[in-house]
């Protein structure tokens, strides 16, 4: 599908819509993504634009762009180093956020609520507008795999410091280094009861889902007998509650003194360092890179694909060669799986996918804040309060039946009824060119899914929707294609 | 036999013209079903987290049940050291209630509710994803269909029922018991499933989301389906569900739930199965005795039961309700006053069909030769027996086999055959 000239102003002038809002556009929202050339992604490939979709949270224009003057390969590298893109508006977006930077015994003092959704805020505005979209891809993958309430006791505020000094650290790192900080992460022993967990009746709550969840997978061959002894080993692995409140402590008074064996593996009393050794064999087992083969290969690509099992285990071999470097897991994944298909299969949006896709390729305005938020809790995915230790799940069939909150969401974001965001369509419309309600509807389409709606649907839309007001129509095709069964897949 | 029901074993299938998408998109292909009269209403309530049977219907002349559970226990029925409303309610003289539970007595003595004790599945991972992953599909092994049970159960049979609210998944998202080829809607409040703004605008809106979800792809379904919804709800009109919703559930979201049940049901809509989940019971820390954590659960569980039990007891000959959870927790307590993974559990059927007023059980004891594994409560009743009665005698359905692949039930006189 080749686009005429016409329709690449258009599209070109779309790009600096983002620049052109008014005096009380935020700061952040100024800093443009300035790109000399749009040129060739309007050349119609569709494929490249599939990749993208499924690798950001929704593309932007500028990324589209990117990647279609360096090519899919060399935009996944770029993104594969997130240290090497300079990310001024993700950081801006997030620089209110004062509390995301404070630690546990600061955070304490706050109120509740204002943690708890600053928290929430910083999330969604880092998936919407920082560049490194594979970092934040990562950081949420890694936010479902050890999962951790707000919900739950102290979680309120001690999950701000895993957000950042956990999972943000290493989401990109090496696998051993991010479980090592969860297994200490203040947040995850009480979130799954070890700070409870004393010698005189063990509390096995973490130590199953460490082995069951966070590394071997259910059937990575441990037995009851291994849970009950690992959660020996981590008896006294708890939480100070007073001075340094919030921080990690092993409390030699709870701990389980005796002789354990974890595994196979006979583990002399050593205190803290019982749990540790064992995370250490944990984080290298061959159990375990495939657990995470699979479920990252999944979050990334169609299971049903035929070729998903060998790519699993070529990532699983990958990972263990490099010594537990997600990075080599990804490459196999990305590089091997997502951008060598030649017919890219889609993935069904999760809620977030579809909530932060509207937003980011809208070039919407947002705080991030309560209405946005309360939208994917209606959706079944309220961010930070899944409650069960699985994390959201990523399969079709959780999703699908909650179709009538996404349409609320699209008739909301189309019609600029959530405060704090701001959707400037007129100003979309203008920057493309778009003289009539055809024009607008083909440069939407362009914008959200890549092309224009495919006919037939694309004049029976238009003459459902065409004979409203004027000024309704086009805030109406919008509402129809953020609801369109094509916009819920990435 | 799975493939019928199974819809991950539908392959992706693009076919030359699209309808409502580009041409990328998956598309899905269909399967047809056996034909019968409808039964009972199914609602379907999960437990979500291992809700501690033990403490639910309490053992109470069982000895060991004391021994090793000395702090969480549940006293005695006469008990005189524990304050009354602290007691567990006596059914038989050996199972009692939890006080919590109170509400749920009426319709134990009226016959309607009937207790199942160890109860549960052959799965010892005390995994609570695995556990509840097979128990909604209704397996022993994962590699059956990935469809869930019920809609297994509706996929074959066709009740020449139609309705968009066919089945209904009470809540945020569709539990995995409801998943498969029969499209099931989520839904959070009948009184809050409509678009807003301007009518006629609205209305455009809608008529063009018809034709975008006009395709043979498996979301065009589910948009058709909720379009469906849209509509036969706005028929209903509001002042008449405002009059249906009066009786006293409690103020909690599983409360307002069971309203909606209640209302569908009323309403005639053509509601045929239900689910709806109660979360929080995954209690190793805390877990609290005749008061506390776990009784604030319970007090919902009971509360709301009682309240639908109330108000659609005109209807209770047509109804079934199953109370059911992963799997039971460890006999023993632990040192944080809560309990760990166990096995054997408790499975609660409430309605006009039950052989209720009664718990049936073949008790396995709690002493040290009798507990299984790790210390828990053993199954002696899979809980496929009690489901697939209630579809044999209560839903008219036979097709036990493509309901649970690879089980055979026995059936142990649970429910009685539709008058």
């Amino acid at each position: 599908m080749t686009m005429e000239r016409r329709e690449f102003l258009k599209l070109a002038g779309l790009v600096a819509a983002g620049a052109t809002f008014s005096a009380c556009t935020p700061a952040y929202r100024i800093i443009a993504d300035s790109l000399e050339s749009p040129a060739k992604w309007l050349e119609g490939d569709t494929r490249a634009f599939r990749i993208l979709n499924r690798l950001t949270y929704g593309p932007t224009l500028a990324e589209r762009q990117l990647a279609a003057v360096i090519g899919v390969q060399a935009w996944i590298e770029e993104q594969l180093d997130p240290a090497s893109l300079p990310d001024p508006r993700g950081d801006l977006s997030v620089r209110p956020l004062t509390s995301l930077t404070l630690d546990a015994a600061d955070l304490a003092a706050w109120e509740r609520d204002d943690v708890v959704a600053e928290l929430k805020r910083g999330a969604l505005l880092r998936r919407v507008y920082s560049h490194r979209q594979l970092h934040e891809t990562l950081v949420e993958f890694w936010t479902d795999h050890f999962n951790i309430s707000v919900e739950k006791g102290a979680c309120w505020y001690l999950k701000t410091v895993d957000d950042r000094q956990v999972i943000r650290r290493h989401a990109l790192g090496n696998f051993r280094d991010l479980l090592w900080a969860s297994a200490h992460s203040p947040a995850m022993l009480v979130y799954l009861d070890n700070q409870a967990n004393d010698r005189r009746a063990p509390n096995e709550n973490y130590a199953r889902e460490l082995l069951e969840l966070h590394t071997l997978g259910v059937d990575g061959g441990y037995a009851q007998a291994d849970v009950m002894e690992m959660a020996r080993c981590l008896t006294g692995w708890t939480v100070k509650d007073r001075f340094w409140r919030g921080q990690f402590a092993f409390q030699s008074g709870m701990h389980d003194e005796g002789a354990k064996k974890v595994l196979g593996a006979l583990i002399e009393p050593a205190g803290q360092a019982e749990a540790e050794s064992v995370i250490e064999r944990l984080a290298v087992h061959p159990a375990t890179a495939l657990h995470l083969a699979h479920k990252l290969t999944r979050r990334f690509l169609d299971p049903s694909l035929d070729r998903v099992p060998e790519l699993e285990r070529r990532a699983a071999a990958a990972f263990q060669a490099s010594g537990g470097e997600i990075e080599a897991m990804l490459r196999v994944i990305l590089l091997d799986g997502v951008a060598a298909d030649p017919d890219p299969t889609p993935k069904f949006k999760r809620p977030i996918n579809f909530v932060t896709s509207g937003l980011r390729m809208l070039q919407t305005t947002t705080n991030g804040g309560r209405p946005v938020q309360d939208h994917l809790n209606h959706m079944g995915q309220p961010l930070f309060e899944w409650p069960t230790p699985d994390g959201p799940p990523d399969e079709m069939a959780s999703w699908q039946g909650g179709l009538f909150a996404r349409w609320e969401f699209a008739y909301d974001l189309a019609r600029n009824e959530m405060e704090g965001t701001e959707l400037s369509l007129k100003e979309l419309l203008k920057a493309a060119q778009a003289e009539t309600l055809e024009d607008a509807f083909d440069a939407l389409g362009n914008l959200l899914l890549g092309a224009p709606l495919p006919e037939p649907a694309r004049t029976e839309v238009l003459r459902r929707i065409g004979k409203v007001p004027e000024h309704d129509g086009p805030a109406l095709l919008l509402a129809g294609l953020l609801a369109s069964p094509a916009f819920q897949w990435h | 036999m799975n493939s019928a029901a199974d819809c991950e074993a539908c392959r992706w299938v693009v076919p030359a013209a699209t309808a409502g998408g580009p041409a990328w998109m998956p598309r899905l292909a269909f399967h047809p079903a056996n034909r019968g009269p409808r039964g009972d209403v199914l609602l379907v309530v999960f437990l979500r987290g291992a809700a501690d049977s033990l403490n639910m219907v309490v053992p109470h002349g069982e000895d060991a049940y004391y021994r090793i559970r000395p702090s969480l226990a549940i006293p005695r029925p006469n008990d005189r050291r524990a304050g009354a409303a602290l007691r567990s309610l006596d059914l038989d003289g050996f199972f009692g209630l939890h006080p919590a539970l109170a509400p749920l007595l009426p319709a134990y003595h009226a016959g309607h509710l009937a207790v199942v004790h160890a109860c549960g599945a052959p799965d010892e991972s005390r995994s609570h994803f695995q556990a509840m992953e097979l128990m909604e599909r209704g397996l022993t092994n994962l590699h059956g269909p990935a469809s869930g049970w019920i809609s297994r159960h509706l996929a074959s049979l066709d009740t020449g029922n139609y309705s968009p609210l066919r089945a209904v998944a009470l809540g945020e998202r569709v539990q995995r018991s409801l998943r498969g080829v029969v499209p099931a809607s989520a839904l959070q409040s009948i009184t809050d499933y409509h678009l807003g703004g301007d009518p006629q605008a609205t209305a455009r809106l809608q008529a063009a989301l018809a034709t975008l979800y006009a395709g043979n792809d498996p979301l065009s379904e589910v948009g058709r389906e909720t379009l469906a919804v849209l509509e036969t709800l706005a028929g209903l009109g509001a002042d008449r569900y405002d009059s249906l919703l009066e009786a006293h559930y409690p103020d909690s979201d599983f409360g307002m739930g069971l309203r909606q049940v209640a209302a569908l049901v009323q309403a005639e809509v053509g509601l045929e199965a239900a689910a709806i989940d109660l979360g929080g019971w995954d209690t190793h820390f805390g877990q609290g005795s005749s008061e506390g954590l776990m009784a604030g659960l319970l007090a919902d569980l009971a509360q709301g039961l009682a309240a639908l039990h109330a108000d659609l007891i005109n209807r209770i000959d047509d109804l079934t309700v199953v109370v059911m959870s992963e799997f039971g927790r460890r006999a023993a307590e632990n040192a944080s006053l809560g309990t760990d993974h166990g096995h054997g559990g408790s499975l609660f059927v409430l309605g006009g069909g039950t052989e209720g007023g009664k718990v049936h059980a073949q008790w396995p004891g709690m002493e040290p030769g009798q507990l299984f594994g790790p210390g828990d409560l053993a199954v002696t009743i899979d809980y496929r027996d009690v489901l697939a009665e209630i579809c044999l005698r209560r839903l008219n359905n036979e097709a036990l086999g493509a309901i649970f692949p690879d089980y055979s039930p026995v059936l142990r006189g649970i429910v009685r055959p539709r008058a």
